[in-house]
């Protein structure tokens, strides 16, 4: 054992207020603290998961209070696959920005290392946590430290992008707290598995208004559709990586919590048609939208809505084949998107306006990041041989199998919406030629930016190619978030276990 | 009606109407400042309902002490008390960024009306 679950949550909050005392003593210290906390924080995750996967659910109790009366930590075969591919992405984003404002601005640099601590702690601690109250404090540590990143440029209108963000933020923050408060008076209890073995005594009114109250209070992480107004907004204001962050780290985080609400607090099983329509207005109006921007990041943001809408539809679906075909969009779009962000902001790096025709021909001018962005937008459209391709694939057979044809069908036509917009950055990279007039001088980028960036290269093209090394933790954590009883002995039975 | 469902309903009728007042001023009001009172004023509301679902008639604090053995029928709840702590400390961070925010959007704009801040689509 080489670490409990709790350090994930811990060490980065540790790290963030050590971060400006260490900045006194020697200044690089700011910048390799943070990295040194995300990779031991991912080799713990791994290491975790491994275990999990091969021998029981691990319930961590906080105090020695054990389940339901204290908080208690859940890692299992679906939140330690989520919080591995979380931390990891944590990681990703720190080496693409190791050299962030290096030499400029010390005191900007060491805000954004601070927050970028806090975002995977909180993060993280939305998917492990057991607890619907300390999800609400998680929820609300990520949507602070967003905030706080989202308005990172004093220069641009980064802070009305963050004021924006932050009215909607804490309007479902306050939702998600009278839905607690609404769960907490009928059942008297805040703990999952608990409040998941009781609900049947709770009214169904009541089950309805608390499960709307969870869903407009989650839905600002999770972009759903009417909640996503700020995504835009913040993905364009914020520096390049924190785009990254957000739809790496704190989508996922905002999904997962959404699932768990529905698969397990409210123990709902078969199709949810809450989840399927929500899912299907989310990624209609976000990729027509996409369809229409000439800012990159922003067409990137809808995009990344869009995704989300997908992975709801499919896990609206109920069966283990959704589950799982949801899984892997959300591992696919967690890989692939940070990259498209990550490489999409070198392309645009010196743009003023970050408009897309300002990067007209730039492929020739930076011809590997240009491939990279080219890998990427293939890769979340769908083609083959590439990840996107396999994800959608089983997106497509799982609504088959239940003779869903109304979701194929928006697969299908979304699929070819999103090439349709791609195609139109991947045509200016490639196909027009570089000209002084709109575009701008490319940027030399960093080595530490490119290593991330071939380090999700490689993985998108190995899980393209080898897409069975996924597929069983995939179906493990299906197995995971499907059965609610087997989640209810393990954290209500089990939960000294770990103790002793 | 006995009085403790009497100040129960006054409890929760005080509340739900403080978390309107907000949202109305959330939603209407074209002032910064204002929308961050409104925001204050629903955290209030929901602290108030937090504090009412605890709520026993004559009851004490949740302690065991000699003496009072036989009180657990009249302890109230501490729960809803620990939780509406974290909640008002949370809801104090939230304005304290706002208002930081605010005063960033101050200087770029020199105004406070949100009609005059629309660089983005709102």
């Amino acid at each position: 054992m080489v670490g409990s679950p709790v350090f994930l949550i811990a060490i980065p909050l540790l790290a963030a207020f050590l971060i400006p005392l260490l900045g006194m003593v020697w200044k690089e210290l700011v910048r390799i603290v943070p990295g040194l906390v995300l990779a031991y924080l991912t080799f713990l995750s791994a290491t975790l998961y491994i275990d999990v996967i091969n021998s029981d659910t691990i319930v961590e109790t906080i105090a020695g209070w054990r389940a339901p009366w204290g908080i208690d930590l859940v890692f299992s075969p679906l939140t330690g696959f989520l919080s591995t591919i979380m931390t990891f992405m944590g990681f990703i984003v720190w080496l693409y920005s190791y050299r962030f404002k290096r030499n400029v601005e010390f005191e900007a640099a060491k805000k954004y290392f601070i927050f970028l601590m806090l975002l995977v702690a909180a993060s993280v601690g939305i998917v492990i946590t057991g607890d619907i109250f300390n999800q609400f404090v998680f929820i609300e540590i990520t949507g602070i430290s967003a905030y706080a990143l989202t308005a990172f440029y004093t220069g641009r209108n980064s802070a009305e992008a963050a004021f924006k963000y932050l009215v909607m933020g804490s309007l479902s923050a306050s939702a998600l707290l009278i839905a607690i408060i609404i769960v907490y008076a009928q059942l008297g209890t805040l703990n999952m598995a608990e409040i998941a073995a009781n609900i049947d005594n709770m009214n169904v009114e009541y089950r309805i208004i608390a499960m709307i109250f969870f869903i407009i209070g989650i839905g600002v992480e999770a972009e759903i559709f009417p909640l996503n107004g700020w995504a835009p907004d913040a993905y364009t204001e914020a520096p390049g990586p924190v785009g990254g962050a957000f739809a790496g780290i704190v989508v996922k985080a905002g999904i997962y919590a959404m699932v768990r609400m529905m698969f397990t607090l409210f123990n709902i099983s078969g199709p949810m048609q809450i989840l399927i329509i929500i899912g299907m207005i989310t990624l209609i109006i976000a990729e027509t939208s996409a369809l229409r921007q000439d800012k990159l990041k922003r067409m990137l943001a809808y995009s990344s809505i869009g995704q989300m809408g997908l992975v709801l539809v499919a896990f609206g679906m109920g069966t283990q084949a959704g589950v799982f075909a949801a899984l892997f969009l959300m591992l696919n779009h967690a890989i692939i998107k940070p990259m498209l962000f990550l490489s999409g902001s070198y392309l645009e790096f010196n743009t003023k306006n970050k408009y897309i025709k300002e990067i007209t021909g730039m492929g020739k001018k930076m011809p590997v990041v240009s491939a990279i962005f080219v890998l990427g937008a293939l890769a979340i459209s769908g083609l083959p041989p590439f990840s996107g391709f396999w994800s959608k694939l089983s997106v497509l057979t799982a609504a088959a199998d239940e003779n869903m044809i109304l979701i194929i069908t928006l697969v299908l036509i979304i699929s070819l919406v999103e090439i349709v917009y791609y195609f139109r950055v991947i045509n200016r990279l490639f196909f027009f030629d570089y000209d002084l007039e709109i575009s701008v001088e490319p940027h030399k980028p960093g080595w530490n930016g490119m290593v991330a960036l071939f380090v999700l290269a490689g993985i998108i093209l190995f899980i393209g190619f080898y897409p069975s090394s996924v597929t069983g933790f995939l179906d493990l954590a299906a197995r995971d978030l499907m059965d609610t009883h087997d989640y209810i002995n393990n954290v209500l039975q089990l939960g000294q276990s770990i103790i002793q | 009606m006995d009085t403790t469902e009497l100040i129960r309903i006054g409890v929760y009728g005080t509340s739900i109407l403080l978390i309107l007042i907000g949202l109305y001023a959330v939603l209407t009001k074209r002032s910064l400042i204002k929308i961050i009172i409104g925001l204050s004023i629903i955290d209030g509301g929901i602290h108030l309902l937090l504090i009412g679902i605890g709520y026993i008639k004559d009851g004490t604090a949740p302690i065991f002490s000699p003496g009072s053995e036989n009180a657990v029928a009249r302890m109230v709840d501490p729960v809803p008390q620990a939780l509406v702590l974290t909640a008002i400390v949370i809801g104090f961070g939230v304005t304290a960024v706002a208002l930081s925010l605010v005063i960033r959007l101050y200087r770029h704009h020199n105004t406070l009306k949100i009609d005059e801040i629309k660089n983005l689509k709102w």
